[in-house]
């Protein structure tokens, strides 16, 4: 055993040993603080829900371990809305109005928490979102927290990287759908940046081939490749019809789902994210190594999104009174917040408020996640 | 009518009325989507149980119907009833444009005709997102007014979705029971038959293909403003298959059995959906069992059995 895994080891133990004896320290007792959580674990958006169960399950033991809401233990009510809209909506009615919770977080996809939206908004219950904020609507309701980025700072942190690299050509594969939306805010932030979109070419949500997409690409002679899907297919055609430009991903894909199904092709992809699990910030340390201990796995964004969003209405409750809901509990929540994905501030106009600052970006080396040095300041 | 059919009809009124007052929430929104579903599945009940149609499109028209009311509401400001219309006009045209040649085509390949203009109808819904909002949807599409009372919540707008399920009930009965009706059975029973009684099965299908459009829009229309939010997901091939699933589990011939089989789809995935994980297999089994043991659906089993019983009191009378 190498000294450093020893370390690290130790540090774990000492980590659990330190939790437990909180939790004995720190006994909750008295009624659940009951909160609502919806999150797509199975249909399309599986590859983010469940990630994101087990964050809130983590974080659930976490926030009792630590004392609950003051001294009463915090109860998550997970429901699954099968990455439907319309089930997601039926669930937030249950939820709110028949389980009586007193803030709701997730869902999971942007159209569901449009949705959802609907029914917390009209209703003044907080909700914290899985997602980046959307449509227009989203922005007239104040109580419906992200704890992801808007899709135009995903774009903006995707043209840094390409800046400093000197890419001014660029060549972008993108599908129909999250590829789409960020698209949109992509093109006219390359014209600030001085960049070029050489090509662009789109291809259907579950395509199973893009080999011609990416010959397209490969034709206009980019500086660099984007690719904004939530799929491993074109990254294994890139690899395919060997383009050996340096290929920058979107967040979308970089789930491990998607790092196995890639392959080797695997390989030099840098991806403008939050969390590398093999080499956490030091702010990250704590949750990464609890989530290795607890699931065997190592955690990646959408855990982190999960754990911070029950932190932060934990935090609010904390301050607001552990039977607060509606205006009082969601102006609790408005304030900045260091997470372990980000720093947020929730009273920021998207509702988010990531500076562009809390993106890191990772290369993946042989299937492996590594931190690059670069990081953009504000 | 029998005093006894009258006496059920009115419990059945009081039990209707009374139902999203004391439900909870949560399922009085279920049973706005059950009257939403019912009115989209009586549609394919029509080609399906009188025509031997099999439509896999339904998902379009109530895609349409959905995006006529977003748009015209919340893109042009105009009222919801504009909405309605517009759907109903593009659906009922579309349905007429494409239904006359592709109504030409007969079991699996008109199965497969409809099935591919869901595809393609999905595939635009994605991509013409100047129109549709594409991924993101459009969202913010206002409550139903009617007459200054705001339909804002479940427990109100059940009684305009019934009310609207109710009227296409009628209409469906109607359709059914007229001389269109008997055409219509004469054609399903044997088409060389009808035909060579001077029906024009062409015209037929076609008229009752647009009448499936309409419905399927208005449930759209409804739909969307009862979700105040409408997107691509929920106008997929998969809603048109679990459209299709209401008259098949229903009894496809029967008007009753569209209502039966909206509840199979609407309550069952929400009440397995407690059981964890595997509720979508359990959904998957729940609906293989009963088209293969009841193949005419849970109305059409119920009365098999009410008659068995019927006959063996009488034997043993």
């Amino acid at each position: 055993m190498s000294l450093s895994s020893l370390i690290s080891k130790l540090a774990g133990a000492t980590a659990l040993v330190g939790l437990s004896a909180l939790g004995v320290q720190a006994q909750t007792s008295g009624e659940p603080v009951k909160i609502g959580a919806i999150v797509s674990v199975t249909g399309a958006g599986a590859g983010l829900g469940v990630p994101e169960r087990n964050g809130l399950l983590l974080a659930e033991k976490d926030i009792n371990a630590k004392g609950g809401i003051k001294g009463r233990p915090i109860k998550f009510i997970i429901e699954d809305d099968a990455s439907n809209p319309d089930t997601a909506l039926s669930k937030a009615n249950d939820l709110i109005f028949g389980q009586k919770v007193q803030a709701l977080l997730g869902p999971s996809l942007t159209a569901s928490t449009v949705a959802v939206g609907g029914v917390t908004h009209a209703n003044k219950i907080p909700q914290i979102a899985f997602t980046g904020i959307g449509p227009a609507v989203e922005r007239e309701r104040k109580c419906v927290a992200h704890v992801l980025p808007p899709q135009r700072l995903n774009a903006t942190a995707l043209l840094e990287y390409a800046k400093s690299i000197n890419a001014n050509k660029i060549g972008v594969l993108h599908d129909a759908g999250y590829g789409n939306v960020v698209m949109a805010e992509l093109r006219p932030l390359a014209d600030k940046y001085g960049v070029k979109l050489v090509a662009v070419e789109k291809f259907e949500i579950g395509a199973t081939d893009t080999t011609t997409q990416a010959a397209k690409v490969k034709a206009s002679q980019p500086d660099a490749v984007f690719i904004i899907a939530t799929s491993a297919t074109p990254f294994r055609n890139v690899k395919q019809i060997q383009i050996t430009q340096p290929v920058v991903a979107a967040i979308g894909s970089s789930s491990y789902e998607y790092v196995n199904a890639m392959g080797p092709a695997a390989d030099n992809i840098v991806i403008p994210e939050f969390v590398v699990g093999e080499d956490p910030l030091p702010h990250q340390k704590a949750f990464v190594e609890l989530y290795k201990q607890t699931y065997n796995s190592t955690p990646k964004n959408y855990e982190a999104a999960a754990w911070d969003a029950a932190h932060i209405i934990a935090a609010a409750l904390n301050k607001a009174g552990a039977d607060a809901t509606g205006e009082k509990l969601c102006e609790a929540m408005k304030a900045p917040y260091s997470g372990v994905l980000a720093n947020y501030d929730f009273s920021a106009d998207d509702m988010t408020g990531i500076p562009i600052s809390s993106f890191i970006f990772s290369k993946l080396v042989g299937g492996k996640y590594t931190r690059t040095p670069f990081r953009v300041t504000q | 009518m029998t005093p006894r059919s009258l006496l059920w009809l009115a419990i059945g009124l009081v039990v209707w009325a009374v139902l999203p007052f004391v439900v909870p929430r949560y399922i009085a929104d279920l049973l706005v989507f059950t009257g939403i579903y019912t009115v989209a599945g009586l549609g394919i009940g029509l080609l399906l149980g009188h025509c031997g149609i099999v439509n896999l499109a339904q998902a379009t028209f109530y895609g349409l119907g959905a995006y006529a009311s977003a748009y015209c509401t919340v893109m042009m400001g105009l009222p919801s009833i504009v909405g309605f219309f517009v759907g109903a006009a593009i659906s009922m045209t579309l349905a007429y444009v494409i239904g006359r040649p592709i109504l030409r085509l007969t079991g699996y390949f008109l199965a497969l005709g409809t099935l591919a203009l869901s595809a393609i109808a999905s595939a635009l819904f994605f991509e013409w997102d100047w129109l549709t909002g594409g991924t993101l949807g459009i969202g913010g599409i206002p409550k139903l007014d009617l007459f200054g009372f705001l339909l804002d919540r479940p427990s109100r707008y059940y009684f305009f979705v019934w009310i609207v399920a109710f009227a296409c009930m009628a209409v469906a009965r109607n359709l059914v029971d007229s001389r269109t009706g008997l055409m219509l059975r004469a054609m399903r029973d044997s088409s060389t038959a009808a035909a060579a009684l001077s029906i024009d099965l062409q015209a037929l299908r076609t008229k009752v293909f647009v009448v499936c459009a309409l419905f399927g829009s208005l449930a759209g229309s409804l739909f969307a403003h009862h979700a105040s939010f409408v997107s691509t997901q929920s106008f997929t091939v998969d809603r048109s298959i679990s459209f299709l699933l209401i008259p098949v589990i229903g009894g496809a011939t029967s008007i009753p059995g569209i209502v039966v089989g909206a509840l199979f789809v609407t309550f069952l995935p929400e009440l397995l959906s407690k059981l964890g994980d595997i509720h979508q297999i359990l959904f998957g089994l729940a609906l293989v069992s009963v088209v293969v043991l009841m193949p005419e659906g849970l109305v059409g089993a119920f009365g098999k059995l009410r008659a068995r019983l019927t006959k063996r009191s009488s034997g043993h009378g």
